[in-house]
């Protein structure tokens, strides 16, 4: 077993003890699921919005609440209250490759975000919602969703790294709210306002956004699909390589 | 007694140093500490706060970059190959350093595949961990629930693992009950007596007296005092002109300039 396995597993299991997290994980991007539609479903009647593609408009929502619920990892507040406890000197101290100790907690964040994915998905079919682009569709959507997911919590364990402080890491995650927002999450980029779009076409977040959209309202249209894997193919990159050049120089 | 693979010193420090710079300036932690611990003793490291204890131990540990000056465990550099020096060395750090949400076994069995050993294998040198530190009732139950001292055990447990050389102990006794203490002075002589060499940094005066072959004094940055705690207070009571035996913490006030009564003249560094 690999050092970034075994310490995986342990992120896994430290995930499974802390229960009250995953609900609040899972109970956010639902309430939010539930309210957004609930407040605009009646001005996008399935049958007259031509952009619902026959689908209600809790569809055309479901990605926010993919995002939402793949950018409230933990991995980052367990990393910072084990820098404060010493555990994480104990870890360093150990002679495995220290990439590890951070690619572990990603690991287990990966496998997370496929299970949280998969359940809320499955959770929405029942409402009317439903995978259009089929069970390729929602291989790929479980693992773009989840793919975010490592790619967030690599951005917030920078932060746990680098400031060392859960008030920082706290703090952190909110950056993520404006640029959740700075989107089409609504109606079609076509249908912003000029400033918005301008700000919603230069945020990447948007082609994530429309590549999960599109694997939920279209059959499988690669030209919008692989804008959002080439979103966290080059963000992954980036915080891949920052979080190693981090805690190689660690001091 | 246990002697490491080149024959030499279980820990060398030769002109160990440590600056740190910062908006407010350049702050000197350890200005060239000259260390020299022999294989299988327990070897006592005093200072008080601030003194830079604890600096030197990260830097012997690789937790913490060296200015200048170089530093071996075991014969290993620490500097030019950490990850030879991690695999000789135990390190139990101020605050047992333990991911709270594990339970013993698990925590004891996932230090064992770090370490390189197989599945059989680290639950097998988990159970005689958990043997050793007296945890056996406790080893499936969630670290969270432990008292200070369990904690401090299980941390002890958890840097001997893989059977290291050398072990560095920082202050792993305080904020323990006197019982408690007694228990892990239980522990460290037992370990001290299967040969692992114990570096053991303390605040506790009597500790050092009681455990501690030989010990050093660090003082603002600096060694100030080095030697068996009787040569330490046959050196004092000879510069006061005799009277009683000085105690330890006469020894440590005097070194570190903290008495009235200071025996002669300013600290001076000893070379090791």
């Amino acid at each position: 077993m690999t050092p970034t396995i075994a310490l995986g597993r342990r992120a896994l299991r430290e995930a499974i003890r802390q229960p009250d997290a995953l609900l609040m994980t899972m109970f956010i991007p639902l309430f939010f699921l539930i309210v957004n539609t609930g407040q605009a479903a009646k001005i996008f009647p399935t049958k007259s919005t031509g952009f619902l593609e026959g689908q209600s408009y809790g569809a055309f929502q479901l990605p926010i609440t993919l995002l939402l619920a793949a950018s409230f990892g933990m991995a980052a507040v367990f990393l910072v209250e084990e820098i404060e406890a010493g555990y994480f000197d104990k870890l360093r101290a150990i002679p495995i490759p220290r990439y590890s100790i951070v690619l572990g907690r990603l690991v287990a964040e990966g496998v997370k975000g496929i299970l949280l994915s998969s359940v809320i998905v499955l959770l929405a079919l029942p409402f009317g919602i439903s995978i259009a682009s089929g069970v390729l569709g929602f291989v790929l959507l479980v693992a773009l969703s989840a793919l975010w997911g490592i790619v967030y919590a690599g951005f917030m364990q920078l932060v746990a790294l680098k400031t060392r402080s859960a008030a920082a890491v706290n703090a952190g995650g909110l950056i993520f709210f404006p640029l959740l927002f700075l989107t089409p999450n609504f109606v079609p980029r076509d249908l912003l306002t000029r400033p918005m779009e301008i700000a919603a076409t230069i945020n990447p977040v948007t082609y994530l956004m429309e590549a999960l959209r599109s694997l939920i309202l279209d059959d499988l249209v690669w030209s919008k699909i692989w804008p959002g894997f080439a979103v966290v193919a080059v963000f992954g990159a980036i915080m891949l390589v920052l979080n190693v050049r981090v805690i190689q120089h660690y001091d | 007694m246990q002697v490491n693979r080149m024959g030499g010193p279980a820990v060398l420090a030769e002109g160990l140093a440590k600056r740190y710079t910062g908006r407010e300036g350049t702050v000197e932690a350890v200005r060239g500490v000259d260390l020299e611990v022999r294989a299988g003793e327990i070897f006592g490291f005093l200072g008080p706060n601030g003194a830079g204890k604890s600096t030197t131990v990260r830097m012997l540990t690789t937790l913490l970059t060296i200015t200048s000056g170089r530093a071996e465990v075991a014969g290993v550099d620490v500097a030019t190959d950490p990850d030879g020096a991690r695999r000789k060395i135990g390190v139990a750090l101020q605050e047992a350093g333990l991911d709270k949400r594990q339970t013993a076994r698990e925590l004891l069995v996932m230090h064992g595949r770090l370490f390189g050993l197989d599945g059989p294998g680290a639950k097998e040198r988990a159970d005689e961990l958990l043997t050793l530190v007296d945890l056996e009732d406790a080893a499936d139950r969630v670290i969270k629930g432990y008292s200070g001292g369990m904690e401090r055990r299980l941390d002890l447990a958890a840097a001997l693992v893989h059977e290291p050389e050398v072990l560095f102990l920082d202050e792993p006794t305080t904020g323990l009950d006197p019982a408690s203490r007694l228990t892990i002075w239980d522990e460290m002589r037992r370990i001290n007596g299967r040969g692992t060499t114990v570096f053991l940094t303390t605040q506790y005066l009597e500790e050092a007296d009681q455990l501690c072959e030989r010990l050093a004094i660090i003082d603002g940055g600096l060694i100030v005092r080095e030697g068996t705690p009787q040569e330490l207070k046959a050196d004092l009571r000879q510069r006061r002109g005799g009277g009683d035996e000085p105690t330890l913490q006469d020894v440590f006030l005097d070194a570190t300039g903290r008495t009235r009564q200071r025996a002669a003249g300013e600290v001076q560094e000893v070379a090791a």
